[in-house]
């Protein structure tokens, strides 16, 4: 591949990485939401359990991290 | 809560101080003990016996194979991506997370789990935007990478800085909790605990290098998820299997009953939770031990499979201490068991993932993870340890002394001899900041690495216009203003010297001290006009055409290689 075309490749690529960096990030710091009136709606009990959307937040966060770095490794994988 | 937390500090500093030097102190939620001893367990000394013997003969293994720097500082490149990433979670998953968060947990319910989302999420972004690329670059440390397309000698001298002091920090704070705990768990006294750690560690590092420590990091990494995997399982046997019926328990037995499933307990402010959130995110994303285990795997694909497998590890980890943390609460509160005559619980709450252990398990389990927990502090300090010492036998002596032309021998022995002085610093350190409050040594490596280490690494791969003059004073008012803020924050300037209110309100000031480095960085590098400058940007295409695709060539032809751009 010409060094042009490798360079428009990689940087495709680092748009891709930021793309999933920044979603990363959002749903990172979405967790203060906790601590605001905003997120108020995040403290209440789920219906008819104890679980608070709180808990259940921060485990939805780990498996929803852990789903996009396999998305993105598929991304790799498949483009060999 | 305040002489609560500080007792605890006092008590127990380093292993927890960084996570609870974040805690607000607001209302108390729990009883907290002193730091009373233990009663010794047989099983547990028996357990650890056992894994000195595993380790030591693993240590006297890679001996064996560890003859050259290559092999020091990096195993020779042959870890596979499972094996690394086992490693990097054995690396990463410190006492401090397993006894801090638990203890948190117990005393202030959710607001605990904050410390265990941040040091999680590091690992993805650790996947997306640095694995795949200073793998590639970079051939023992990240400050490799970093001097590829800038001016070598002082951007290796002050990022050699910058990690030694992360690496010199995070070692005090690991050695003196080491000692703290070891005293608390086998009734050792604390010098001789700080000195048994100091010892193995130095036969795992110094002749067994990269390659011991990986290992070491693997069983422990084993060990420890074997370990949280068998109290959450009992723990959740206790109530049936159901995590609702957990909480509801929970929320019975604690003193702020079902507070503890919302935020509020232990922060209070949002503000605080997000530079807490910054300074562990981006801390964990340049801390230079964990960055230097990318260079163990044979290519880029491992490296990011390592990534994977580490956030799959740490992920697992942190979602059984939800199980285990609330599982203290349940069954340690109104246990007279687990506290004293004043009504705290033994040993302080981070005591209480091992006070767990013997409430489910009997004294097996608590041997058990008493032991898992020396290996895990081990485990660390062997990290660290590699660390500092390729930071001053690679990075300043091979490259910035010897120009990149050293005597592979004369650097060899120049790595065990730094192996060695690291080890005795450790000693000597841990013995005198024994009886000292350290939470804010423990604060320090997260944001010292997270103001300096990471703006220089991140922008020297993605920015175009990056130059030596602006890495050089945004590192340099990163550190600056890390310590800084350190100092007049609450921990220092209220808790250390004295005084009444602190100049500035958090403990961890990455919030404020990253953004600032990074301004730094960008207005001196968009300024500068130098013919350096005119280099370094030149320099980037070819950086990043190696970042992506590999064939980094070895250090001596990266070298005439930037002499001709």
């Amino acid at each position: 591949m010409e060094t042009e075309g490798k360079l428009a490749l990689v940087r495709r690529r680092t748009r891709r990485r930021m793309v999933f960096s920044v979603i990363i990030l959002l749903s990172y710091f979405a967790f203060v939401l906790n601590w605001t009136g905003a997120g108020a709606f995040l403290t209440r009990a789920l219906p008819g359990s104890h679980i608070t959307g709180s808990l259940l937040m921060f485990v939805f966060l780990i498996l929803f991290f852990l789903a996009l770095e396999l998305a993105f490794l598929w991304l790799y994988r498949r483009e060999g | 809560m305040r002489s609560l937390l500080y007792r605890l500090f006092r008590a127990f500093p380093a292993t927890t101080g960084f996570l609870l030097a974040s805690a607000p102190l607001a209302a108390a939620p729990a009883p907290d003990g002193g730091a009373a001893r233990h009663t010794l367990n047989p099983v547990a000394i028996g357990m650890f016996l056992l894994f000195v013997l595993v380790t030591l003969f693993i240590t006297w293994w890679a001996a064996n194979r560890t003859r050259s720097s290559h092999d020091f500082y990096n195993a020779g490149g042959q870890i596979s991506g499972l094996q690394n990433g086992a490693a990097i979670a054995g690396d990463f998953m410190s006492a401090a997370s397993f006894l801090g968060i638990t203890g948190l947990i117990f005393l202030g319910g959710f607001d605990g789990l904050v410390l265990a989302l941040g040091a999680f999420s590091a690992w993805p972004l650790m996947l997306f935007l640095l694995a795949r690329r200073v793998r590639n670059l970079g051939r023992f440390t990240f400050i490799d990478v970093v001097s590829e397309r800038l001016e070598r000698t002082p951007i290796r001298l002050v990022t050699v800085f910058g990690t030694l002091i992360v690496v010199i920090l995070y070692l005090i704070a690991q050695m003196v909790g080491a000692g703290k705990l070891i005293q608390l768990l086998f009734g050792l006294p604390y010098e001789v605990a700080v000195i048994a750690i100091s010892a193995l560690v130095l036969a795992y590092v110094a002749f067994g290098g990269m390659l011991a420590t990986t290992w070491v990091q693997i069983v422990k990494a084993v060990l420890l998820l074997t370990g949280v995997t068998i109290c959450a399982v009992l723990v959740l046997h206790n109530v049936g299997y159901s995590l609702d019926e957990l909480l509801v328990q929970a929320s019975a037995a604690h003193p702020s009953g079902d507070a503890i499933l919302r935020p509020g307990l232990l922060f209070k402010d949002p503000l605080q939770v997000t530079t807490t959130l910054v300074s562990m995110l981006f801390g964990t994303l340049a801390l230079p031990h964990v960055l230097m285990r990318l260079y163990t795997v044979p290519d880029m694909h491992q490296a990011k499979m390592s990534a994977f497998y580490a956030s799959v590890f740490i992920g697992y980890f942190y979602i059984a201490l939800l199980v285990i943390g609330f599982g203290t609460v349940m069954l340690l509160y109104g246990n007279p068991r687990f506290f004293d005559a004043d009504g705290g619980i033994i040993g302080g709450s981070n005591m209480a993932s091992i006070h767990l252990a013997t409430a489910v398990g009997g004294d097996m389990l608590t041997g058990f993870m008493s032991a898992v927990t020396f290996a895990t502090i081990l485990a660390v300090v062997a990290g660290l340890t590699v660390s500092g010492a390729a930071a001053i036998s690679h990075d300043l002596y091979a490259e910035v002394l010897c120009k990149g032309e050293p005597d592979p021998a004369k650097e060899l022995q120049l790595t065990r001899i730094s192996t060695l002085t690291i080890g005795a610093i450790a000693v000597v350190l841990g013995i005198l900041f024994q009886d000292e409050n350290v939470a804010f040594i423990a604060a320090m490596p997260m944001v010292v690495s997270a103001s300096v280490n990471f703006p220089v690494l991140f922008l020297s791969l993605f920015w175009a216009g990056f130059t030596t003059r602006g890495a050089i004073i945004g590192a340099l008012l990163g550190l600056v203003s890390s310590v800084v803020l350190i100092v007049i924050g609450p921990q220092v300037w209220v808790s250390v010297l004295g005084f009444e209110q602190a100049l500035f309100p958090y403990d961890y000031p990455a919030l404020f001290t990253l953004p600032m480095a990074l301004a730094a960085c960008w207005l001196f590098s968009v300024t500068d006009r130098s013919s350096r400058a005119d280099r370094d940007r030149g320099n980037y295409p070819a950086l990043l055409l190696r970042s992506e695709f590999g064939n980094a060539p070895p250090a001596g032809a990266a070298r005439s290689a930037q002499r001709t751009v």
